[in-house]
């Protein structure tokens, strides 16, 4: 297949040595900014607004410092990694339960019930968010983690059930139906054999609420109001503001670094996953 | 059906239809009905108004013309830029050049960024005195005093950038799994035929892509429409008029200015626009399907 698409055309349009050239025009777009980001973030605010090019004459690495602890970027870290956990399990624990029920089992009301969630697709969420805020705020979950996980797990509940349930679909029912044949019962079927077969599905559900969750910005910012519980992009969104005044850009650029580090850690590591997840989702949704 | 089927139905369901029906339905349902009322969120007292928020909004009030004006501007541009350069590199990589993983784990990458981590970045970049941008293009400019890009100006033009660097790698992985799926035999019968690669590219490429397209389309211009962060945070909190959108108004409408009847209005014309937009993008789009 690879030696048969070589046949392809743009390359002989455009000649391959301008075909280069656009490739790594636009590849210096996305790097450049990255790499001058990285070594910005080691400069001093004086050499920062000397040159933009020119490298920083020693590292300061105290700008790291002043952002994990000065500026809270390391509690916020913390932060969001606590609420992105607790709520991507909760939603795949949710959802691949829900998206087991409605395809494995006929009932009334079964199909309803999953036009329900699809639609939800539908929906953007600032359409819910302000009695979403006051339906919170009467729950006494206001400015809790625990309201902003709920809001979360509701929110990606459509997507999921879809995700899942079209994975679900895929196995064969005589699987659950042997397990309950030697003893199983029925939770145990599912949970012994049916979700261990679902991985795929449960995988690309992950990553993908993993990633919205992380970054997740406008509901945070209307559920959290205390300075201690803030999500990483309210942290930084904060800091951006903050700086304007304080004039301390170096720990801004060094605390932008940090948040980037992990994510391109972990997107080195999982980048297969994500553009199959894309493909997945996107060509058979 | 058994009973313990039965019971691990309604166990299994219980949990996700509770928290959709209380923190999804909900609030969705009481958007509808609450977009009717003059309410300020903090008292009890709602006077009911009909239509007259949305009267208000559609007729009388220059601000959120202004707001989806630049909604419109933003879906637009950027969605015109992304499909020809996603469809362009996607044409390139699968013509068997070397390096076209690199191109693409490369192209793909500020996609996982979140986009509050975009705009700082990008807020750096364009910064009048230490910014990256105006270093770049300080030598062409011949003594030129610096660019401020996000001046009234310059904003808008200037918010595309990273619109199209935040999404593009995500459209190219899109169409490069559409057109790793057309068979190469296609091209081989063209080029037999004395097809130059344009035509081939018009002929054979575009149509078989057309759905994946429509799905692009449709991303762009829901996007387009909800953009919040961006706007937010490049303003630090107060955007003005000059790049005001559909969410923030929405935002400081609700939460700064108390108008909750009034905000949520706005969030009731939003997912209008949204389900108009897709119900139209789907309906022009819309071709006699190619079976291959």
């Amino acid at each position: 297949m690879a030696a048969s698409t070589r046949a392809r055309p743009v390359g002989r349009l455009f000649g391959l040595g301008a075909l280069y050239v656009v490739l790594a025009t636009y590849a210096a777009a996305v790097v450049l900014p990255m790499v001058w980001l990285f070594y910005t973030s080691l400069k001093n605010n004086e050499e920062i607004f000397a040159s933009a090019w020119r490298l920083p004459h020693v590292p300061h690495w105290e700008n790291f410092v002043s952002a994990w602890v000065r500026a809270g970027i390391g509690r916020y870290f913390l932060n969001s990694v606590l609420v992105t956990t607790i709520s991507v399990a909760l939603i795949l624990l949710v959802s691949a339960m829900a998206a087991y029920a409605l395809t494995r089992f006929r009932f009334r009301g079964n199909r309803v019930i999953f036009y329900a969630f699809l639609a939800g697709l539908m929906v953007p969420s600032q359409l819910a968010l302000v009695p979403l805020f006051f339906l919170v705020n009467g729950m006494g979950l206001l400015d809790t983690y625990a309201g902003l996980i709920l809001v979360y797990i509701a929110f990606s509940l459509p997507f999921t059930v879809f995700v899942l349930s079209g994975f679900f679909r895929t196995l064969p029912h005589e699987l659950a139906e042997a397990a309950l044949i030697d003893g199983c019962t029925q939770i145990q079927a599912f949970w012994r054999v049916m979700l261990p077969l679902a991985k795929p599905g449960l995988v690309t559900a992950a990553i993908f609420n993993f990633l919205g969750i992380w970054n997740e910005y406008l509901f945070a910012l209307v559920m959290i109001s205390s300075e201690r519980l803030r999500t990483l992009p309210l942290g930084l969104a904060n800091l951006l503001m903050v700086t304007h005044y304080e004039n301390d850009w170096g720990a801004l650029f060094a605390g932008l670094v940090m948040v980037m580090i992990p994510t391109l850690a972990v997107y080195c590591l999982l980048q297969g996953q994500i553009t199959k997840g894309i493909t997945v989702g996107a060509l058979k949704g | 059906m058994k009973r313990d089927a039965r019971r691990l139905v309604v166990l299994f369901l219980l949990p996700a239809c509770v928290v959709y029906a209380v923190l999804f339905v909900y609030p969705v349902i009481s958007s509808l009905l609450l977009s009717l009322y003059d309410w300020d969120g903090f008292t009890q007292q709602r006077h009911f108004v009909g239509l007259g928020n949305f009267t208000r909004l559609l007729g009388d009030d220059p601000i959120f013309w202004t707001a989806l004006k630049h909604n419109a501007y933003l879906l637009s541009v950027p969605t015109a830029i992304i499909l020809a350069g996603a469809l362009f590199f996607a044409a390139a990589l699968t013509s068997g050049i070397r390096g076209a993983r690199f191109f693409r784990i490369t192209y793909f990458f500020p996609n996982v960024m979140s986009m509050v981590a975009i705009t700082l970045l990008w807020s750096f970049i364009y910064n009048p005195s230490f910014g990256l941008l105006n270093a770049v293009i300080r030598p062409f400019q011949h003594g030129k005093s610096a660019t401020v890009w996000l001046d009234p100006n310059h904003i808008m033009p200037s918010l595309v950038a990273p619109i199209v660097w935040c999404a593009l790698g995500f459209y190219l992985v899109l169409f490069l799994a559409g057109m790793e799926n057309i068979p190469s035999s296609f091209y081989d019968a063209a080029k037999v035929d004395g097809a130059n690669a344009w035509q081939q590219f018009r002929s054979i490429t575009m149509p078989l892509m057309w759905d994946v397209i429509t799905v692009a389309v449709v991303f762009l211009v829901i996007g387009g429409l909800r953009i919040f962060d961006l706007i937010y945070v490049m303003a630090l909190g107060y955007p003005n008029e000059q790049s005001q959108v559909i969410s923030t108004y929405l935002y400081e409408q609700a939460f700064t200015n108390a108008h909750m009847g009034y905000g949520i209005a706005i969030a009731v014309v939003l997912f209008v626009l949204v389900f108009a937009a897709t119900a139209i993008a789907m309906r022009l789009m819309r071709r006699e399907q190619v079976e291959y």
